[in-house]
């Protein structure tokens, strides 16, 4: 006697289905259900409704840390499509020293967040700091990088580009996959090094692009560790981030309520995100897969 | 144009590779890449190497600088090199000994967590990936494409819920939360293993299924020997994040003897009343280094997986 | 199994040896047993209390001699000292997840938020032990800090508060009276003018006094003017009241006369330098500052010769009782947690160290003034810092502030981070203030709402 297929898969895929609803499912509706409670940790829950919600409204720090956030992620991510994308093509070049360039710019990504937070503390420090240091060379005066209004956000912005390493290897296999004989017929039409690049090469890898693009605004969305161990978000909460805002409500201030509102915002704009990278990715991950 | 012309006709023979003017063009630029994006660790590490007093001075000076009585030490002479190794070897062993970090104690804190879920994610992670690549059940993609969907669910997103659940498991300030989830199949590490699945020819499956083997060992005896390569890479890769994870301890761990390489290193360097940045420097490469060494030795593996899944921060 | 594409079979083979090797080693590191270096040194048969503090450095030093101390004097317990860097949101998840420590070294405005979860334990449970508390032995203003809604809740640890430090050489350099130092706001500022240093080329080199150096307090300037941050009778915050918007705006007006630009990247310049030889009181590069008593420890060690005073803040002249010394005084405080696994033990310690002796020595060490109402001659004699007679009246006086007592005054405190700076940077600081108190106002309604909650429900 046969059992039906799913029976026979269902010890297999058994481990994954408990951890994705023991770690996964039931958090996220506590979370949900804690959204509408004022629930201090320390003390039992109690139920409010939607006043949570209410109060994000009307809460400018909200605003604020949502603003941050979203430029930080518009900012740091189409930068680092640009930048891994111009890597990416660079190391396809044969020139001698590219795997070593390529190691070199792969190792961010394997760098511990508060390893990276501190090296690059020390290279912001405006009075000892390596690039004030080299600007007094040059006789410039350097700001106050992390200390400054202006330039604290796009030091993280830049600090966030020495991390593309993952997505210059996508983009780099992307790259080889291009069928040579697209550019070779492309040169037989006299289409030139630039048209080449923007009719051949662009659209073939495109997938990779929204596919990586997407990917990297999910998670620069989420950035913490950098903001929460070097200005605690300021000056002037210029820094200041939403998932820095959900932790501080979570376990500094004691509203785990609040904390969880705005956490299932953050898991629904995360979840919009991911079905368009679904939708452009599977397509992409399949293929990269066959 | 007819210049334009010629150019792609060198191309052509030249195969892909330009000519000599952007080649130099792109070796520079790649020098320069390779330069910037070395720069903050190495610098880090020579900071390591300085005293106090130099670390936080300005100045672009590379190596430490030693004051003599009769002047500075020449950097050929063995004066400079054995001051310059007492005091690298001084600054490493202070952070090992440190009264306020416990360095060896936070070192087997990170490795019991690390190899743990390295384990977790080999056992479930594989039993699942061969659920998923080979039975036929229904429903099996739509399935599927929940994983591909919790793969890119950040850390970050769900760790207040975590610690709802977490709290209610009695399991906060234990290891638990740091390790057990990995034992329910991490969707990345499935993904991976998926993926190297379908690249097994099945007529190996069918071949043993022939001579008696049921489905357990199918996997048994020919997937998972066959696999070793995917399942170094799975295995690295859930090393480097477990090791690396700082939000998990930050929230989940309470009593300084539990703290990770992380958790310590950002407790050392926010210690209250000043930082001594040589020090902090020291115990920073201390923590990159098993990763780093790790990378070097299976390089390969790591390109290949992030190549075809692309790896979380 | 060797892939073909690799150039040697033996050096895989090798390196495959090698990973395995370290995989190995480390599943060995990994659950080799291995006793934390702080707890080896403890006699068996002791009760062991972890008790968590933030102070490393010499100050933890400090401490641990009090610890030592007391571990000496007993055979029951033994403290063992657990350095914390951020202990109040490290005690929230440790409580709330279940897992206490014994004892909780936390700030006074912390009092508040553990009292009212009930996440503390209310030292009154403890009226009947050895070693008791009475609150009359603390100066007022301590006893206030230590007790929320009537009830105690919290051991002293030190206490501190601001007065203004004056580089008398420096000022006696310009012909001001070193005598003399400002009483008033107005005499600060026409001092503070009269002590700018600008180089040749016009960049700052001294200044008079800013108050952003340091940039630690953001909350603290109301009182200089009068004000108050939150009244507590009616739960209001009161950050925009006319007495609170002209200290902000005085601020403003501090950072224009400069240039907010300037005179921000002159205090950042310093941010991370103070109590070292950089720091810009001690290396006199700031004439007056308002700090606290420690500054005087660090003068002793990084430049003994300065020759300084502190008085207390200079106040507006329209505020009443202008002859009380106003201040804001905070505290580290002991707090024992609810579910912690040895109450008993917990409160003995605490208890003893509630001496005036323990304090004396401790607040000696830290170079702070006394928080207990009884203070010896030799403590006052031998102090380290020669103006300790300033801090200690200004602790025991009347009009000294303590901190607003609520349980939303963590993130009020923060939204005035970002308010102070945008003040400096020459914003309108009414409109700013009064954003500020309306959202500090929804934080606490939602608090006061959650204790009418709680209060109304059956126990």
């Amino acid at each position: 006697m046969k059992r039906p297929p799913f029976l026979v898969a269902l010890p297999w895929i058994l481990p994954w289905a408990i951890g994705f609803v023991a770690f996964l499912a039931v958090p996220i509706a506590m979370s949900l259900w804690y959204s509408f409670n004022d629930y201090s940790l320390l003390e039992p829950a109690a139920f409010v409704g939607l006043e949570n919600y209410k109060e994000l409204a009307g809460d400018p720090l909200f605003w604020r840390v949502t603003r941050n956030t979203l430029f930080y992620g518009l900012a740091s991510s189409g930068l680092s499509v640009v930048m891994s994308l111009l890597i990416a093509a660079l190391l396809e070049t044969r020139v001698r020293g590219t795997s070593l360039v390529r190691a070199i710019v792969f190792i961010p990504v394997l760098v511990p967040a508060v390893s990276g937070a501190v090296s690059w503390l020390w290279l912001y420090n405006p009075r000892f700091g390596l690039i004030n240091s080299a600007l007094s060379k040059l006789g410039v005066d350097g700001p106050d990088w992390l200390g400054s209004t202006a330039w604290a956000m796009p030091s993280f912005i830049v600090m966030g580009l020495w991390v593309i390493g993952s997505s210059v290897l996508v983009y780099s296999a992307a790259l080889r996959d291009v069928p040579r004989t697209l550019y070779e017929s492309a040169s037989i039409d006299g289409v030139g090094r630039l048209g080449r690049f923007r009719h051949v090469t662009l659209p073939m890898v495109s997938p990779a692009i929204l596919f990586n693009g997407v990917m990297s605004l999910i998670w620069s969305l989420q950035l913490f560790a950098p903001p929460h161990l070097m200005t605690r978000g300021g000056p002037e909460e210029t820094t200041y981030t939403y998932s820095m805002y959900v932790y501080n409500n979570a376990f500094i201030y004691g509203r785990m309520g609040y904390a969880s509102a705005l956490a299932w915002l953050q898991i629904l704009v995360t979840l919009a995100l991911t079905l368009i990278v679904l939708a452009v990715g599977r397509r992409f991950v399949y293929y990269r897969a066959a | 144009m007819s210049d334009e012309r010629r150019q792609h006709g060198d191309d052509q023979r030249a195969g892909l590779g330009p000519r000599v003017g952007p080649r130099l063009g792109a070796w520079t630029s790649l020098a320069v890449i390779g330069f910037l994006y070395a720069v903050p660790l190495v610098w880090g590490f020579l900071v390591s190497l300085k005293s106090s007093a130099q670390a936080a001075a300005p100045g672009l000076g590379v190596l430490p600088r030693f004051e003599g009585e009769g002047g500075e030490p020449s950097l050929f002479s063995v004066a400079y090199w054995s001051r310059f190794f007492e005091q690298a070897a001084a600054n490493y062993h202070g952070v090992w000994t440190s009264p306020i970090a416990d360095f060896p104690l936070y070192l087997r804190n990170s490795l019991l967590v690390a190899v743990l879920s390295v384990l977790g994610t080999l056992v479930s992670s594989s039993i699942v990936a061969y659920g998923f690549s080979r039975l036929a059940w229904r429903g099996r993609d739509a399935v599927f494409t929940l994983v591909l969907a919790t793969m890119m669910v950040p850390q970050a997103v769900v760790i207040a819920p975590s610690y709802l659940l977490f709290r209610e498991l009695g399991w906060i300030g234990t290891f638990a939360p740091l390790w057990a989830p990995a034992w329910f199949s991490g969707a990345s590490s499935v993904f991976m293993l998926r993926q190297f699945f379908l690249t097994i020819p099945r007529e190996l499956d069918e071949a043993a299924r022939i001579d008696g083997c049921s489905h357990v060992g199918v996997f048994v005896r020919v997937i998972l020997p066959l696999s070793r390569p995917a399942l170094a890479a799975v295995g690295l890769f859930q090393f480097v994040g477990s090791w690396n994870d700082f939000l998990g301890p930050l929230v989940f761990l309470n009593h300084q003897e539990q703290y990770t390489l992380q958790l310590g290193l950002a407790n050392y360097y926010a210690q209250h009343g000043g930082t001594p940045w040589n020090l902090v420097m020291a115990f920073s490469t201390l923590v990159i280094l098993p990763v780093l060494l790790l990378f070097l030795m299976t390089r390969r593996r790591f390109v290949e997986g992030v190549a075809t899944q692309g790896l979380k921060e | 199994m060797t892939d073909p594409r690799h150039p040697s079979r033996l050096s895989s083979i090798t390196r495959r040896a090698a990973v395995g090797a370290i995989a190995g080693g480390a599943a060995l590191a990994a659950f080799w047993p291995r006793a934390p270096r702080s707890r080896r040194t403890i006699p068996s048969g002791r009760v062991v209390l972890r008790y968590w503090e933030k102070w490393t450095g010499p100050e933890g030093e400090a401490i641990q001699r009090v610890v030592d101390r007391y571990n000496e004097s007993q055979d029951r317990a033994w403290v063992q000292r657990v350095p914390v860097a951020d202990p109040m949101s490290k005690a929230m998840v440790a409580v709330g997840g279940g897992d206490p420590p014994d004892v909780l070294g936390l700030f006074s405005y912390n009092v508040a938020q553990f009292a009212e979860a009930r996440a503390a334990m209310s030292l009154d449970e403890f009226a009947s032990r050895p070693g008791a508390i009475d609150p009359s032995i603390y100066k007022p203003a301590v006893a206030r800090m230590l007790s929320h809604q009537g009830r105690p809740w919290a051991g002293v640890n030190t206490c501190y508060t601001l007065a203004l430090y004056c580089n008398r050489a420096i000022l006696a350099g310009i012909g001001a009276d070193p005598a003399r130092l400002p009483r008033t706001i107005g005499e600060l500022d026409a001092l503070a003018e009269r002590l700018n240093e600008r180089d040749g080329a016009g960049k700052l080199s001294r200044v008079g006094f800013l108050p952003n150096l340091p940039s630690w307090w953001p909350y603290f300037w109301p009182i200089m003017f009068g004000g108050s941050l939150y009244d507590a009778a009616r739960d209001r915050a009161t950050v925009a009241s006319d007495e609170c918007i002209r200290a902000y705006e005085w601020i403003g007006r501090c950072a224009a006369r400069i240039s907010p630009a300037a005179a921000g990247a002159f205090a950042n310049s310093y941010a991370r330098s103070f109590h070292s030889p950089e720091d810009p009181f001690i290396s006199g590069h700031a004439a007056m500052i308002v700090q606290g008593p420690w500054l005087a420890n660090f003068i002793r060690h990084y430049n003994p010769s300065l020759d300084y005073a502190a008085v207390p803040v200079p106040l507006s002249p329209d505020v009443p009782d202008p002859d009380q010394p106003r201040g804001m005084l905070e505290a580290d405080v002991l707090m024992i947690p609810r579910g912690c696994p040895h109450p008993e033990e917990s409160f003995a310690f605490l208890s003893f160290m509630q001496s005036q002796e323990v304090q004396e020595q401790l607040a000696g060490e830290h170079c702070k003034s006394s928080p207990m109402a009884r203070v010896s001659e030799a403590f006052m004699r031998t102090h380290a810092n020669r103006s300790v007679a300033v801090h200690d009246a200004i602790t025991a006086s009347p009009r000294v502030e303590v901190l607003p007592q609520t349980r939303a005054w963590k993130p009020y405190a923060d939204l005035l981070i970002g308010a102070f700076d945008e003040v400096w940077s020459g914003g309108d600081a009414a409109a700013i203030m009064t954003r500020v108190q309306s959202r500090a106002q929804a934080i606490l309604d939602r608090a006061s709402d959650l204790r009418k909650r709680r209060e109304g429900a059956p126990a």
